[in-house]
């Protein structure tokens, strides 16, 4: 709110930030566990005598260097653009808090350039013995660069009390630090011998290629080892609940985690087999096998601990939106609107309901959604929900999914969110709950308040089979024993009979009243284009897509009329669309 | 009118002064460094293009090096960059958002251009008559970069304009339009060309016992680069002064001493680098140069003041004092430039060992 919001709805810009920082931890960790192989491939060709290990080193410098010094040090320039653009309240809030700490780590990286080019250039051109020890240099350099950086991003995960005190030692040394440093360190080793295996697997002398294939399968396996102890550590200190996300309840973490796991096991099985029993089965493929499933547990890593933050972008201090936590009470009491900076509409009225609505989505849950994009798709999540179901959605959100920010602002507010979402993007009825007598005519309209966000009324008719009024009521009281995403239904008795009235009536959907979608195109669009026309128009795009383009005709042109058919319609003609793409008509 | 839109600043853990120093002595290295890396290059392209083998052969230098002097030029961007985001980070966060599109395009245009001046070295011999269309095209990516970054700055010191975000919510609004933005954008860029010539001598020196030809020749190509772009760039300096709003043109214009002073000093330091590179004294040109790198980046600082003052100045920010992680960062600091000491001590060792007759 402090902030303008860099709004590009179809990609939002979580996807950009995993895009460039997933890309660049896998460099940057490379950049600290490579030095250490460096000097230790070295100091085994000077052991061993070996001058064609020395060459194969120097090689893998050379492609250390192009690696981590081009794409490596200017993707984490990358991460830095990328965050502020995204996130620049709290980038703002960490530069401003650990300035020292990016300076000093600003010094690391200036010696590790500098060690770096004199490693790579004065290799065999300077004696062995000062050649290691600019490689050492490099590596602690680059450590302390890691180790800098561990310390304030761990805040953002495992605040402590730095969330109260804002004290710089005590953010640094949160309670994450040491289990996320060791971490962090052997997994930048595991991923520096995947590279080396890479190395390896492009050497055409068989005698090095199988001496260095093996050498690094040992660092890998060693490490992996390390890693995934040093996981449980830093696992064991996360908080209640971010530990409770990264155990399953965060759907994103849920994804993500499994691909992790056979990143592990893939890493493995390569190792030993095509490592340590077979080094000679290092053949291109299976070394870039082996990248692909470092790659996998780097990743997995990364957005498991972004995802364990949620609602957070810091821990307990600000939310993913740039909210600050301490600031709730007060915007909800005086309204967001009033207090943001970059809005048009600073107070919510009939006449602009849904643009205040839209400028509420994008400052509070673009953050996380994109508008008709692959990642989060609002338009999907809330498909299901009519306006009155967002209306008090809304209002619960963060209490019903706990990862997800809290509404902020007024009751106006949150109704304006819901027109926008219901209307603009779904081209649903927005009208306001009519006061209705009876406990039929109530029990819709509780079911579409209170659970419609998860659930289709259709899809508990299975798991109601058989059970009375009274003990559907009883399972509303005790939906937290059901599932602990769930909570008891907070209604009146009377609210309880009524809802439990309506699910008890509720029968499995029977399609009914179908609308024809060739008779929707008749009357909403032939007198300006004709099937062959329209076919061009849609051509390639996926239903979900022309379903969106419906509802902004008039963005898409000036010269176009906003769709005026109901939902129901805009499904009929978005399905009838599709078959002509797909070769009907 | 349109109101303004000033985001509220974060707090600072010491006195502002502190970042200002910072700034100020870290600025002028990664201006001295883009300077080499873009003069040098473009003076490199022509040497490539003209041919001859002398020509060649400093062309040849200057693609070896060009990777190097990128890495720094990045590197001691980094810190100014920083610091600058702690000074006026509500203005320059608003407008990199404003021009986000922009913005991070500059990261994947600078990996190309990275990528290339790496090509460009280790491809030098191999790549023939295509060398010099790599390293124009490494160049130009590199003026897309400034481009952007003049935008940047411009945007972010003039909040008036901050309004269009309400039609650029994609990020897609930049400065160009604004009347100072030319003469501002080419007088960086003219000089960052005559610096370049400075580096091309200095470079040939490196090679004085090795080729003496070479050393000749570049120092020659250097200094007259120097001469001519700097003295067409006075004129391109008086262009930008008279673009200036008059508010912010007379604080060089008599009305704040310090910005007034940094004027004449500027000039005075022109004359002499001139006189230097007309009179072929490398050092005398060298450290005029330099001082008067430096002092230009005192006279941006008291520009982008004036361009904010009615809204916003340093004073304004709020300090909530911890002074201990800056004494940790100037332990860090010494520890830092001895270890640079070290390598550079232990990399002329190698070199002279290598020098040495068997």
């Amino acid at each position: 709110m402090n902030y303008p919001v860099w709004y590009l709805p179809e990609t939002g810009g979580g996807f950009l930030i995993a895009l460039i920082s997933i890309l660049h931890v896998f460099v940057s960790h490379f950049a600290v566990g490579g030095g250490l192989y460096l000097i230790y491939a070295e100091k085994k060709g000077l052991k061993e005598k070996s001058q064609p290990i020395l060459d194969f080193t120097k090689k893998h410098a050379r492609f250390f260097l192009l690696v981590t010094m081009v794409f490596g040090s200017i993707s984490g320039v990358g991460i830095w653009f990328i965050i502020a653009l995204v996130n620049p309240a709290a980038t703002s809030l960490l530069i401003h808090n650990f300035v020292f700490g990016w300076a000093a780590e600003w010094v690391f990286f200036t010696v590790e350039i500098a060690a770096a080019f004199v490693y790579y250039y004065m290799f065999g051109r300077m004696d062995s013995k000062t050649h290691l020890k600019v490689g050492w240099l490099y590596f602690i350099s680059a450590w302390m660069s890691l180790a800098l950086i561990n310390g304030i991003i761990g805040v953002m995960l495992t605040p402590g009390s730095w969330a109260e005190n804002l004290d710089f030692w005590t953010g640094f040394f949160n309670p994450s630090f040491f289990p996320s440093l060791v971490f962090r360190t052997f997994i930048a080793l595991m991923i520096a011998a995947c590279y080396g295996y890479l190395s390896a697997s492009f050497t055409k002398d068989r005698d090095v290629r199988i001496a260095m294939t093996r050498f690094s399968a040992k660092w890998a396996l060693v490490t992996l080892l390390v890693v995934m102890v040093s996981g449980l550590w830093y696992l064991s200190v996360l908080p209640g609940q971010a530990h409770g996300l990264v155990m399953g309840k965060s759907p994103t973490i849920a994804t993500v985690l499994p691909w992790g796991a056979a990143g592990v096991l893939s890493l493995l099985l390569v190792m030993l087999g095509a490592g340590i029993l077979r080094p000679s089965f290092n053949l291109r493929p299976v070394a870039c096998l082996a990248m692909v499933s470092a790659l996998l547990v780097m990743g997995g890593f990364e957005w498991t601990r972004e995802a364990a933050r949620r609602p957070y972008v810091i821990n307990e201090v600000m939310y993913s939106n740039g909210i600050l936590k301490k600031d709730v009470a007060d915007l909800n009491s005086g309204g967001y609107l009033r207090k943001a900076l970059w809005v048009q509409n600073n107070d919510v009225s009939e006449d602009n309901l849904a643009q205040a609505g839209q400028e509420i989505f994008i400052n509070q849950c673009y953050a996380c959604h994109t508008v008709g994009g692959r990642n989060n798709d609002i338009i999907k999540a809330t498909s299901s929900m009519s306006y009155r179901a967002l209306v008090s959605y809304i209002q619960r959100i963060h209490e019903v999914r706990y990862f997800m920010p809290p509404f902020v602002g007024t009751e106006q507010e949150g109704r304006a969110l819901a027109a926008y979402i219901a209307g603009d993007l779904h081209g649903k009825d927005v009208q306001e709950p009519q006061e209705v007598a009876g406990d039929i005519a109530k029990g819709p309209a509780l079911f579409e308040e209170n659970c419609s966000s998860c659930h289709a009324a259709e899809d508990l008719v299975s798991a109601l089979d058989g059970q009375g009024q009274a003990e559907v009521v009883e399972s509303l009281k005790t939906l937290n024993e059901i599932s602990d995403e769930m909570q008891p239904f907070s209604g009146s008795e009377e609210e309880h009979e009524q809802l439990a009235t309506f699910l008890g009536q509720t029968e499995k959907e029977e399609p009914e009243d179908v609308i024809d979608g060739k008779d929707v195109f008749k009357n909403h669009c032939t007198m300006c284009h004709g099937v062959p026309d329209m076919k061009r128009r849609v051509v390639n795009r996926e239903r979900e897509e022309i379903f969106t383009m419906l509802g902004r005709l008039e963005q898409l042109q000036r010269a176009m009329p906003p769709f005026k058919g109901n939902a129901q319609e805009r499904e009929a003609l978005a399905d009838f669309l599709e078959s002509i793409n797909k070769g009907g008509e | 009118m349109e109101p303004l839109i000033i985001p509220q600043p974060d707090t600072i853990p010491v006195s502002w002064g502190w970042f200002q120093f910072l700034l100020l002595v870290t600025f002028p290295l990664h201006l001295l460094a883009m300077n080499a890396m873009l003069g040098g290059l473009a003076i490199g392209i022509v040497q490539h293009i003209r041919g001859g083998t002398v020509q060649k052969q400093l062309a040849h230098r200057i693609a070896i090096a060009l990777p190097l002097v990128i890495a720094f030029v990045v590197n001691f961007g980094v810190a100014p960059l920083l610091f600058v985001q702690v000074l006026y980070g509500q203005f320059l966060y608003s407008s990199s958002v404003l021009m986000g599109v922009f913005w991070i395009l500059i990261v994947p245009i600078l990996i190309i251009a990275y990528y290339g001046a790496y090509f460009y070295d280790f491809r030098f011999t191999q790549l023939g008559s295509a060398g010099p269309w790599v390293a124009v095209l490494a160049f130009s990516l590199l003026v897309v970069i400034g481009f952007f970054f003049s935008n940047n700055m411009l945007l972010m010191a003039t909040p008036e304009n901050f309004g269009g975000y309400f039609s650029h919510k994609s990020g897609t609004l930049l400065s160009f339009g604004q009347p100072s933005f030319w003469p501002r954008f080419l007088h960086m860029f003219f000089g960052a060309l005559a610096i370049g010539g400075l580096f091309v001598a200095l470079l040939g020196r490196f090679r004085k016992d090795v080729n003496p030809e070479l050393a000749e020749h570049a120092e020659q190509v250097g200094l007259n680069s120097f001469l001519i772009l700097t003295s067409g760039n006075i004129l391109l300096g008086f262009w930008y002064l008279l673009s200036l709003p008059k508010e912010l043109m007379m604080l060089f214009m008599g009305n704040h001493i310090g910005a007034t002073s940094s004027l004449c000093i500027a000039l005075l330091l022109v004359a002499g680098a001139l006189f230097g590179a007309w009179k072929k004294r490398f050092w005398l040109t060298f450290y005029h140069a330099v001082g008067l790198v430096v002092v230009m980046t005192f006279m941006r600082s008291w520009l982008r003041s004036g361009y904010l003052k009615d809204v916003f100045t340093l004073k304004e920010l709020q300090v909530v004092p911890q002074y201990s992680p800056m004494i940790f960062f100037f332990i860090t600091l010494v520890v830092g430039i001895v270890c640079l000491w070290w390598l550079i001590k232990k990399t002329r060792d190698a070199f002279l060992m290598e020098a040495e007759p068997d």
